[in-house]
């Protein structure tokens, strides 16, 4: 049996070592205990001892290669013709490997300079939309360069790049709206190695993916409804026992209760009185009904069934819109039935009508008022929601494992506990086997 | 029933054992005719000789290595160790030799043996002499840690830790030996890890150990006369923990304060909140509390050793506090 | 050789020479195999090579019977393989598989087959010398007549917990031998560096009986051991040999460039001139109880043996997850 002859392990925080001579030639006779090759390791340079009789084949290592520990370098055969498979190539002594190239969108960290954000045009103005670029992406730019275009309400205006430097990331496409603030650009000192282009709603991805980015939008958890008077100060136990009976701890302080709120604030939370909404807010802010008691309910498919269903409608019925589809779905599982159903992503939301007969293929656009938010996060890092009722029923579908997590979040006034438990259990049912729906 | 000292708890356990069992022996510095400087060992010797209750020299890691040595091929000693400070001496025959050869022969080797020693300041013994180390030797795997609260304890939990086939350290309150409580005439064990409620209260659970459980019960005593009902829990042995007890206790009262006599930073108190956090927070209506020695070595001065430990009315004020629903160290 | 051959009946001991010589070669195979484990990278952690020293293990373990115990040290595989260990769970322990002694929980630094008294290896330089006079103080207190063996290095002579042990071993006459393997080296450092004055006089201090001996010489040692061990059952024991040895590979594997404490003549001198196994099979020879084919054919058995054992453990299953927490608190 041969024996294979590996780089040895010499050292406790060795892991290779520079095979720096063989002191035998290959199909030389060789006996256990001969001086075989001799190692340089980052302590000594050593010899090593053959650990068999027999001949030196299947050289597989250059003298000056640097080699892992443990790497078969050689064997001793039992007799000298035997020779090295085309696989037993010698491995070279080594080049510096090229930097991998960066996975577009992969690389987290953007090219260090100023940042361009989108600049505040109007009074009351929140957004612009990019009309074009003047600039691309490497090239050098001067301070008073017009960098971009950007259209508000009011007319469309050039905008100069206002620092000296390369154009080294553009970070939204022209007709994207990016809010007041965010950012659009970046401006490096030097000419920039690998110039980033990304659109605004991949730059909105990031941002999601990234922790401390995923803030919550305002009102987002229950109790910190009360905006500029900070998060109120109460016991765990107290906050458990508010949640489950639909008490919201915001009353005890509007009412001037002193905090931090015990259980002994329960039963003066519980005994004040019911509060009519304040002048100029509307009755379906999302702050007032997440004031009510949220009702949350989860569901979860093991296995996306819609991934393929999309697939398969797209490709043989030609129904390539998903949201269209995730719309129809949802639309037809409308307790009351079919509706109108608003599909959001990114932000960006888009309403649908789906007919009377649930038919796919007849869902069309609509821009009348929806019953039914559908939240489509399948392509953010959110594994899970805990939003509160907003102003509509909002049915969220995250990507959880091979399979989806599907949590529906709605006000009591907006849906009864029946009711939103037949509407995520028809609509989860939906998504798990979506051929179904057309039977 | 009658009332015995702790100390005779402690003697009655251990001479019960020895006549039960003839592999159990006894050995350390002055534990034959001097009876341990405490006197909790005297008489032994008369009625087991010096063969089974052995003087040792003034030796820690020696003796403690050689009752590792004797635990693993058959015999079961129980170690005396005068002081609990000494455990500095003995860590690597205590936590590298008799807490690990089960684990590290893959169960073919065990180690039952006792350590027992003390804890306990406020005697004015200063740095050296009046530590409470329990949390030393409860951070290690394999080790268990036993504290009587009283007499009846003591004597239950001795027996228990003898018959145990793991190292057991059995911490004594050297303030205690004196103190006198109920235990029956009649033979009885208590198993480790299960918590005693020693007094039942509705509003605020105090967890105490060893000593401290007496502080407990007097701050409970006060606190009723202010009409709070507090709940007082011995865990008893603290490795291992009886959790499930603790966390029912609060549960239903929904406060907590842990009192201990080790230093407070990185304590057995740290670790029963820390516990209590994890598992019961959204039963919490108040911080979970900490009380353990002052985190400086114990001063000789009455003046101020008095001032390192828990007292019943420290302790009563933080409850106060917790049942005010006073703002607690809120950022 | 040794004075041995002079007391002994050559012709009726002839099944123990060989016995002994086929020991020393497994101990030898055994450390060839593991460090070539080591080298190419098969074998996880750190490992410290016993050849060279082989006559010491054996001449020792060959004076024993299975009911007296050993405790062993980091360098420990020729204790457990000259204690009566198989190479199947030996190998398969080294490479942290289920079925190894240790259930792969110890490695290469706590191996050992209790069954057949091994009290384990112990990774804390002078940590058993406790756990071994232990041990004997058990058998005085039960009245076993087993002896203990207590294998540890020079380097173990700078710990005082040997001077506490031999004290309390001096005092109770206990039946333990202590058998300092002087290998003339204390890790990285020349012995005589780190130890003033003579070994044995440590032992002598406390009027305890020392002997050096030829740690290469396989028949003095066992002879010597031999009536140690007669006289330690006897109680008279305790005593301590001083055994003159040498280690062939470095303080572990990895310990390459060592000529700043040791020269390579010098290794090659011990290698050449004072090898144990090469002095007894001539001895064997010589005398007539065996021939140089017979030991070819024992040496080729146990080489076949190690080469099996070390594909069965390569192929054995690491232990399940499960067991991570297993065995940390005996039943």
């Amino acid at each position: 049996m041969p024996h294979e002859v590996t780089m040895p392990q010499l050292g406790m925080t060795q892991d290779s070592g520079r095979l720096t001579q063989w002191l035998k030639q290959p199909g030389e006779k060789v006996a256990r205990g001969d001086l075989l090759f001799e190692v340089e390791t980052d302590k000594a340079t050593m010899e090593i001892e053959a650990q068999a009789d027999g001949f030196l084949t299947h050289v597989k290592a250059d003298e000056g290669a640097d080699i892992p520990v443990g790497k078969v370098i050689a064997r001793i055969s039992e007799t000298a013709s035997e020779t090295a498979d085309a696989s037993d190539a010698p491995a070279p002594a080594p080049t510096p490997e090229p930097e991998p190239e960066p996975a577009p969108g992969a690389d987290d960290a953007l090219p260090k300079g100023h940042a361009i954000t989108m600049p505040q045009l109007g009074m009351t103005q929140d957004s612009g939309v990019l009309v074009a670029w003047l600039k691309a992406p490497g090239d050098a730019v001067g301070a008073e360069d017009i960098l971009f275009e950007v259209e508000t309400d009011k007319s469309t205006m050039e905008v100069a790049a206002g620092h000296d430097g390369y154009l080294a990331a553009t970070l939204a496409e022209p007709g994207e709206a990016v809010a007041v603030g965010g950012m659009l650009a970046i401006i490096s000192q030097g000419p920039p190695s690998a110039p980033v282009t990304r659109s605004a709603a991949q730059m909105a991805v990031q941002m999601a993916a990234e922790p401390v980015a995923a803030q919550a939008p305002p009102g987002a958890t229950p109790q910190a409804v009360t905006g500029s008077e900070g998060r109120i100060l109460a016991s765990p136990k107290l906050r458990r026992i508010a949640l489950a009976e639909g008490l919201d701890l915001a009353r005890l302080v509007r009412a001037g209760h002193p905090q931090p709120f015990h259980m002994r604030d329960l039963e003066i939370l519980r005994s004040l009185p019911e509060e009519t909404p304040p002048q100029g807010v509307q009755q379906a802010s999302p702050h007032v009904t997440a004031a009510a008691a949220a009702m949350r309910l989860g569901a979860h498919c093991p296995q996306d069934g819609f991934a393929a269903f999309a697939r398969w409608a797209g490709e043989t019925h030609g129904l390539a819109d998903d949201d269209a589809l995730l719309a129809g779905l949802a639309g037809a599982s409308l307790p009351g039935g079919p509706g109108i159903v608003a599909v959001e992503r990114f932000g960006a939301r888009r309403a649908f009508l789906v007919p009377q007969d649930r038919r796919l293929s007849a869902v069309a656009p609509s821009d009348a008022a929806p019953a039914l938010i559908l939240r489509d996060l399948r392509a953010t890092a959110v594994e899970s929601v805990a939003i509160g009722a907003e102003a509509l029923p909002v049915i969220t579908i995250t990507r959880q494992g091979a399979g989806l997590s599907i949590t529906l979040e709605c006000g009591p006034d907006q849906m009864d506990g029946p009711a939103a438990i037949a509407l995520l259990d028809a609509f989860a049912g939906r998504l798990r086997e979506p051929l179904r729906h057309l039977l | 029933m009658r009332e015995i000292t702790l100390s005779q708890a402690v003697n009655e356990a251990i001479a019960e054992e020895m006549r039960r069992d003839p592999t159990v022996f006894l050995m350390g510095e002055d534990v034959a005719e001097a009876g341990t400087p405490f006197k909790v060992l005297s008489g032994l010797v008369e009625e087991f000789g010096t063969q089974r209750v052995i003087d040792t020299p003034i030796s820690e890691p020696g003796f403690v290595g050689m009752a590792v040595g004797a635990a693993m091929t058959g015999a079961r000693p129980i170690v005396d160790l005068m002081f609990g400070d000494f455990l500095y001496l003995v860590m690597d025959q205590l936590c590298n030799q008799a807490a690990k050869q089960h684990y590290m022969s893959g169960g073919k080797l065990t180690v039952p043996m006792v350590l027992r020693t003390n804890l306990g300041a406020t005697r004015r013994s200063a740095a050296q002499h009046s530590q409470s180390l329990q949390a030393l030797v409860a951070h290690i795997p394999g080790l268990k840690v036993a504290m009587p609260s009283s007499a009846y304890e003591a004597k239950g939990l001795m027996k228990t830790a003898i018959r145990d086939n793991n190292p057991v350290v059995i911490f004594e309150d050297k303030l205690m030996y004196q103190d006198k409580a109920p235990v029956p005439e009649e033979e009885y064990l208590i198993p480790f890890g299960e918590a005693h409620i020693k007094r039942a209260g509705r509003d605020i659970t105090l967890i105490a150990t060893s000593s401290m459980v007496q502080v407990a019960e007097k701050a409970a005593g006060l606190l009723a006369g202010e009409g709070i009902e507090a709940e007082v829990i011995d865990p008893r042995t603290i490795v291992p923990l009886d959790e499930a007890s603790l966390i029912a206790s609060v549960r239903k009262t929904s406060r907590a304060i842990v009192i201990d006599e080790g230093h407070q930073s990185y304590g057995v108190t740290a670790e029963i909140a820390a516990r209590l956090n994890e598992k019961a927070f959204y039963h919490l209506d108040a911080p979970v509390l900490r009380m353990g020695a002052m985190d400086v070595p114990v001063p000789f001065s009455p003046a101020l050793e008095d001032l390192t430990v828990p007292t019943p009315e420290r302790v009563v004020a933080q409850a106060r506090r917790l049942c005010a629903g006073e703002l607690i160290h809120a950022a | 050789m040794a004075d041995a051959r002079k007391d002994n009946d050559v012709k009726t001991n002839a099944e123990d020479y060989l016995r002994m010589y086929r020991q020393m070669v497994r101990i030898r195979t055994f450390e060839d195999n593991a460090n070539q484990l080591y080298l190419s990278a098969k074998m996880p952690g750190l490992t410290h090579m016993y050849s060279g020293e082989e006559a010491v293990a054996v001449g020792i373990c060959e004076a024993l019977t299975d009911d007296d115990r050993i405790t062993s040290t980091h360098r420990g595989h020729g204790h457990c393989v000259a204690k009566g260990a198989a190479f199947k769970e030996m190998f398969c322990e080294l490479l942290g598989k289920e079925e190894g002694y240790c259930r792969g929980k110890g490695g290469s630094m706590h191996i050992a087959d209790q069954s057949h008294g091994n009290l384990g290896a112990n990774a804390i330089v002078g940590g058993s010398m406790g756990i071994a006079t232990g041990s004997a103080l058990r058998a005085k207190l039960l009245g076993s007549d087993d002896v203990t063996v207590c294998f540890f290095g020079d380097g173990a002579t700078a710990q005082g917990l040997m001077y506490e042990v031999m004290n309390m071993a001096a005092l109770w006459k206990l039946p333990v031998i202590y058998a300092c393997e002087n290998n003339g080296y204390s890790e990285y450092t020349r012995t005589d560096e780190i130890a003033a004055g003579s070994i044995t006089a440590r032992a002598e201090a406390f009027g305890i009986e020392a002997h050096q001996v030829d740690g290469q010489d396989v028949l003095a040692v066992n002879a010597l051991t031999r009536r140690l061990v007669e006289r330690a059952r006897k109680g008279e024991g305790p005593f301590f040999m001083e055994l003159m040895t040498y280690r062939y590979h470095g303080h572990h594997v990895g310990d390459i460039n060592r000529e700043y404490y040791r020269s390579k003549e010098e290794e090659k001198d011990w290698k050449e001139n004072r090898d144990p196994i090469i002095r007894f099979r001539a001895w064997l020879v010589a005398e007539g109880i065996a021939s140089e084919a017979e030991i070819e054919a024992m040496n080729a058995a146990i080489t076949e043996d190690a080469a099996q054992a070390v594909a069965h453990a390569e192929a054995a299953p690491y232990p399940d997850a499960s067991e991570v927490d297993m065995h940390v608190y005996a039943d």
